[in-house]
């Protein structure tokens, strides 16, 4: 799986000219002002962290739904693995409800009960448990560094194709935008970003998936031409094995209910109520931004093995190239800048849950309490995005390696835990314990050992996979050794909540 | 306060999630023999994949002592959607080629997979969810409850 997300770290093409650029600043525009608007609705930490749990249906649809890897590195990866590379979104088609059924419904009523901001937070609730509550901070911590590093490169790498203004530049500027909006809006300006490009991008994916099947004389024929000339690539699995395609899929879809970016987002929904619409708007949004990752990848193996298009240099570069081939310029520009945006604002609701574990988690796990609470989280989010930035500058190809785990980090920490925990009463704050700390030190150490060429997996195994089976195996065994400490260990209002 | 024992649905989901999960470990456990994975590492996982969410999503949609009884027919449906999707991918002779029949403009197998894993869940399970909300997951009066004891806790 490692290779699938360094692919945005390689170079794009430049597409610099005057229609590309007037567009990209046209879209900066609109983010940065409505990340002063933003700003100005941010008073408390509540609004900071949570957004003033006042957001509706239509923003929380729109919010964290995919990131740049979605229109640049996923039809990439399809284009040098074949289908197997859709076993990464395939699962979006269960992950809504099963999110909305496991978490969303019981994390959003404990913020209501308790006034929960953070993730970590509803496993404090959950297990009584200070220690439990620092612990999955620091593993969202971990995680969220490697991925600001990562999306801080790739906000160059895209910036630098739009605007020729060097890599260097490309990060810097793109993480000020960043830091500007998120020191001053928190996640309330990421939100309302996301609206605005989520939309726009839902509309651009269906205009490209239209031009691609036109161009293409349809689905039918791109996948004749394909199959004369490399039938493989339309098996199910690829290139890949058919273990290493399940292994995607069950990553991608058990590990969603860790991922903090978007579990955070339940506790923001204005009424709980509006959750009835939710996972069917969300899916739908889903699939319609995904066309682009299907079609793309599709549409460019086709038109090379037609000799209609000439080979990517890279696999990064088969959404660019198809694009500068086969749609209008205009499109292609809306494309790119909203892939920029997209990473922009996964920067941002990186840097806000790093900025919630430290200024808010780990006081709670030390005891203390932190006064000033606003300034410290825009504080932290300074120090977090300035950080990211300087790792994705300086740090070479160690930021290739921060970018690998924190999907899988995030899930073999977070979902036995939360997902698990918060659906059974039987489950143990040891138990929490041992399977987060199972989940950070399982994942470190293979995904290091793997970095470091110590060892190398066989087809088809992952460190994630392995340290989510791991974590969840550990959570139940500890917590049916450590049965007689659940007696009381559940607050009556949680217990209540977690009965309905 | 001692926990509430599960009810049997509880019992039945959690017995899925583990059970699924040491057949999805032996599954990766196999692939470490020398000559590679063997044939039927993937099938453990083309099964214990769909059975460790049906597991996780019966357990999530369970209510205090009621189970999930509503919502049993979509969560088998979508279970052994993916159950059967997997199989069928594994099972099909990998026979593509220039000739073959396209449903919907991909071969057999991949069609199955795109279709029958990617459309078909996201169709049925949002809307079983959205049908079933007001009387299974969160009515009105879960939620006054829970303000009230929100209030009284302050």
């Amino acid at each position: 799986m490692n290779a699938h997300f360094t692919l945005l770290q390689t170079s794009l093409p430049r597409i610099a000219q005057p229609m590309v650029i007037v567009v990209g600043a046209a879209y900066f525009a609109c983010v940065i002002a409505i990340s002063v608007w933003a700003s100005r609705r941010t008073k408390t930490t509540s609004d900071f962290f949570v957004a003033g749990k006042g957001i509706g249906l239509v923003a929380m649809t729109a919010a964290a739904s995919v990131s740049g890897f979605a229109f640049i590195g996923g039809p990439g990866l399809i284009y040098a693995v074949g289908l197997g590379a859709l076993a990464i979104v395939l699962p979006a088609s269960v992950t809504n409800v099963m999110g909305a059924w496991v978490l969303a419904k019981r994390m959003r009523l404990l913020g209501e009960a308790r006034g929960l901001l953070t993730v970590p937070d509803a496993i404090g609730a959950r297990y009584r448990s200070p220690k439990a509550q620092g612990l999955a901070g620091l593993a969202i911590l971990v995680g969220v560094i490697g991925y600001v590093a990562t999306n801080a490169l790739a906000m160059g790498v895209v910036i630098n194709a739009i605007f020729g203004v060097g890599l260097g530049w490309g990060i810097w500027i793109g993480m000020g935008i960043t830091l500007a909006y998120s020191v001053a809006g928190g996640i309330l300006a990421g939100i309302y970003n996301d609206v605005f490009q989520g939309a726009l991008m839902a509309v651009a994916s269906i205009l490209v998936f239209v031009y691609i099947l036109v161009g293409g004389g349809g689905l039918g024929a791109m996948s004749h031409t394909i199959l004369i000339h490399d039938p493989q690539f339309l098996g199910p699995w690829g290139k890949m094995t058919p273990l290493a395609a399940l292994s995607l899929y069950f990553v991608f879809s058990m590990g969603s209910l860790g991922q903090p970016q978007g579990i955070h987002r339940y506790y923001m929904l204005r009424d709980p109520r509006l959750l009835k619409w939710y996972p069917l708007l969300k899916t739908f949004a889903l699939i319609l931004v995904l066309l682009l990752f299907f079609g793309v990848g599709i549409a460019v193996k086709a038109f090379v093995a037609g000799g209609r298009l000439a080979p990517p240099a890279t696999p990064d570069q088969a959404t660019p190239t198809l694009l500068l081939n086969v749609a209008p310029l205009i499109l292609a520009a809306l494309v790119f800048s909203g892939v920029a945006a997209a990473t922009m604002s996964g920067v941002n609701a990186f840097i806000n849950i790093g900025a919630a574990a430290v200024t808010h988690d780990f006081p709670i796990a030390l005891g203390r309490k932190v006064s000033h609470g606003l300034a410290w989280a825009r504080g932290a989010t300074a120090v977090i995005a300035l950080a990211g930035a300087l790792i994705a500058q300086f740090s070479g190809t160690m930021v290739a390696f921060l970018g690998i785990f924190g999907w899988g980090l995030f899930g073999s920490t977070l979902v036995p835990a939360l997902a698990i925990g918060l659906n059974w009463e039987g489950a143990t704050p040891a138990g929490a314990i041992a399977s987060m700390g199972t989940g950070l030190v399982v994942t470190l150490a293979l995904e290091t050992a793997s970095f470091f060429k110590v060892f190398k997996f066989p087809a088809g195994v992952t460190a994630s996979a392995v340290a989510l089976v791991l974590s969840i195996l550990v959570f139940f065994i500890v917590s049916q050794i450590t049965r007689s400490s659940a007696a009381g260990a559940i607050d009556p209002d949680v217990r209540l909540i977690m009965e309905m | 306060m001692p926990p509430t024992p599960p009810n049997a649905v509880k019992r039945a989901a959690l017995a899925a999630i583990v059970a699924s999960i040491v057949a999805i470990l032996i599954g990766y456990a196999a692939a470490f023999v020398p000559g590679g994975a063997p044939p039927w590492a993937p099938w453990l996982l083309a099964i214990g994949i769909p059975a460790s969410i049906g597991g996780i999503v019966v357990l999530g949609a369970s209510r205090g002592s009621s189970g999930a009884h509503a919502l049993t027919i979509p969560i088998v449906f979508v279970t052994a959607t993916l159950a059967i999707g997997f199989s069928l991918a594994l099972a099909l002779p990998a026979n593509e080629s220039a000739t073959s029949t396209l449903w919907l403009g991909l071969p057999a197998r991949a069609a199955i997979l795109v279709y029958g894993i990617g459309i078909l869940p996201a169709v049925v399970l949002p809307v079983a969810y959205a049908l079933t909300f007001d009387a299974h997951t969160l009515s009105a009066e879960d939620v006054d409850r829970v303000k009230r004891m929100a209030a009284d806790r302050e």
